[in-house]
């Protein structure tokens, strides 16, 4: 088997689909029987939407999910915070959906098999990981007490918080805990309320609490309420000490329709990741590598984005088109975003549950001076996931000094734009996740000699190289897409002849301001990238 | 002051005190308080500001 994916939860089957998209055949193993229970991770971001839909898996959960764009905070009665995160009109995704973890497992799930070449094995417990010189054997069970071993070529951990095969390697994460807890209650209640974050801090209905409210589909509410340092954690989460304090909270608000509790569970900040996620032929990704704050939506976002940053490196890998050098570039970025997510976690941890009495006091400070002083608010802001930029990349081609003031540099994400191309109206973004993309920023529809070998990429799938003309005005052809808003040019910092080289997973890799005579260099670029020249 | 200079601001205060501890607190607090009142140009100023900050307290 090429591939062995540990864990079925959203990071493994979202990591099968898009394998399964690059051509690589993968087998999934995971101990429990299905989907998962309780709604767990329900905020989607819009970078994860992207990474979705290379797979077709954007589409049912944009259709079942809530979508919001921002929140507001509340210090006891009275507004203190309203936040936006970015957004446009007519934008492809919006910034954050929300949507039950089991409703992603599902439609990953259901990607990977339309995709072809993935087998999930339920009730499956992988027991014993045997690294080997260039293979992984991995002893495994079945639910009826079967054992067998399957060989890979490579071994994917996506196995959670509690990861078999980190312990089986006997890798430790390395970080902090928090000891502040937050019980988390989804309960089913018909409600009207707008889809947006709600916080509030020492709220009547819970004096010294602070509670954070979401809307899910299939009128699900998510409540997290703070305990106290003093409540015991396993009478907590009983019933009928949640209840009350539930209750309360809703007449507060005016909910007022009948209501049962369908899940409740308790949860401290960690702030873990592991120092590479790379060892040999075993890659980490999602919570067995790293484990972030709830706050700011970081956990199962930055796991999906481990997933679309993988899947191409090990795809181009397994088909003998890169080094597998390349996979190091994995482990160096996605550990990077994870220090990144772990840094912001961390901060708004230190607010939404104080880890000792100097945060416990600035923050009541904080709380009363944002009634009256605009200037402090920004201190209540959730801090919500973005899209890390890999300024380390070993993959990252310098800029020439000088060239560019703005636009996106090597490294960060490939900005989005409104674009008209054959099919009508569309987003740029929407040209990333399957091979390499050439963004050649021109209003000459006669491509430069120079470009033919590029125009013409023989490979496929992930090695493929496709050059687009983004024209400032015209109409749009086979290879050219229209920025008639100038949002394009604008947003990558164009002029006539700029040319950007961005990555399959969408991340810009380097950018040329006169690229006619640097055609040879995007060439190589590519060849660096793929480890086929030093 | 700017966002990131004002959490910057946040989280360093909130870490000295932690290092004096509960006891001192105050005294930290109000030394920080009389260093930066002494900055203004006139009572007048720093008088609404103690105020301000009375009023707050006693919520």
């Amino acid at each position: 088997m090429p591939v062995l994916i540990v864990g079925a939860g959203p990071v493994g089957l979202s990591l099968a689909a898009l394998l399964a998209h690059h051509g690589i055949r993968s087998l999934v193993l995971e101990t429990d029987a299905s989907w998962c229970e309780g709604s767990r991770a329900i905020c989607i971001a819009r970078r994860s939407l992207e990474i979705l839909g290379w797979v077709g898996a954007d589409r049912p959960l944009i259709a079942k999910g809530l979508p919001w764009i921002g929140g507001r905070s509340f210090f006891r009665d009275t507004e203190v915070l309203c936040f936006e995160m970015p957004s446009e009109p007519a934008e492809r995704f919006a910034p954050m959906i929300n949507i039950q973890q089991y409703y992603v497992e599902q439609h990953a799930h259901a990607a990977a098999l339309r995709m072809g070449g993935v087998e999930v094995c339920w009730s499956t417990r992988a027991q014993a990981i045997h690294p080997r010189t260039a293979a992984v054997d991995v002893d495994v069970q079945t639910a009826d007490g079967s054992t067998g071993t399957v060989r890979a070529e490579w071994l994917i951990a996506c196995d959670g918080g509690r990861s078999t095969v980190r312990e089986q390697l006997g890798l430790e994460f390395q970080g902090t805990q928090y000891d502040g807890r937050y019980v988390i209650v989804d309960i089913e209640q018909d409600t009207r309320c707008k889809v947006e974050r709600l916080a509030w801090f020492d709220p009547p209905s819970n004096p010294g609490s602070t509670i954070l409210m979401h809307r899910q589909p299939d009128n699900i509410w998510r409540i997290d309420y703070q305990l106290s340092d003093h409540d015991d954690p396993a009478a907590a989460v009983r019933p009928e000490n949640v209840l009350p304090r539930v209750q309360a909270h809703l007449d507060m608000i005016g909910e007022t329709a009948p209501w049962k509790p369908l899940w409740i569970s308790i949860y401290n900040a960690k702030c873990l990741t592991l120092p590479s996620y790379r060892t040999g032929r075993v890659l980490f990704a999602g919570d067995a590598a790293h484990l972030v704050p709830i706050f700011g939506v970081r956990g199962l976002n930055s796991g999906l984005d481990d997933a679309g940053n993988l899947a191409w490196k090990l795809a181009l890998v397994l088909q003998g088109r890169a080094h597998e050098s390349l996979l190091d570039s994995y482990s160096i970025e996605r550990v990077r975003a994870a220090r990144e997510n772990i840094a912001f976690g961390a901060k708004s941890t230190e607010f939404m549950a104080p880890p000792h009495h100097g945060f416990a006091l600035m923050r009541a400070a904080a709380l009363r001076l944002a009634l009256v002083s605009p200037g402090v608010r920004s201190l209540i802001n959730p801090r919500q996931t973005s899209p890390v930029e890999y300024s380390d990349s070993p993959l990252n081609q310098t800029d020439v000094p000088g060239d560019f003031a703005g636009g996106a540099r090597p490294g960060g994400p490939a900005p989005e734009a409104k674009l008209l191309g054959l099919e009508g109206p569309g987003h740029l973004t929407a040209l990333f996740g399957t091979g390499f993309v050439v963004l050649y920023f021109s209003d000459d529809p006669h491509l430069p000699a120079a470009w033919q070998p590029l125009a013409e990429s023989p490979a496929s799938g992930a090695a493929s190289l496709r050059l687009v003309r983004v024209a400032s005005r015209g109409a749009p052809d086979e290879r050219s897409v229209v920025d008639a808003l100038g949002q394009a040019w604008q947003r990558y910092d164009a002029q006539e002849g700029t040319a950007y080289l961005v990555r399959p997973d969408g991340y810009v890799m380097g950018r040329w301001r006169r690229s006619a005579a640097q055609s040879a260099n995007i060439v190589r670029a590519l060849k660096r990238a793929l480890g086929a020249e030093p | 002051m700017s966002p990131e200079h004002i959490e910057l601001t946040y989280t360093a205060l909130a870490q000295c005190l932690a290092r004096v501890g509960e006891t001192k607190a105050p005294l930290l607090l109000a030394t920080l308080a009389l260093d930066l009142l002494s900055q203004l140009d006139d009572a007048g100023a720093a008088l609404e500001h103690i105020q301000r900050a009375e009023r707050l307290a006693n919520m």
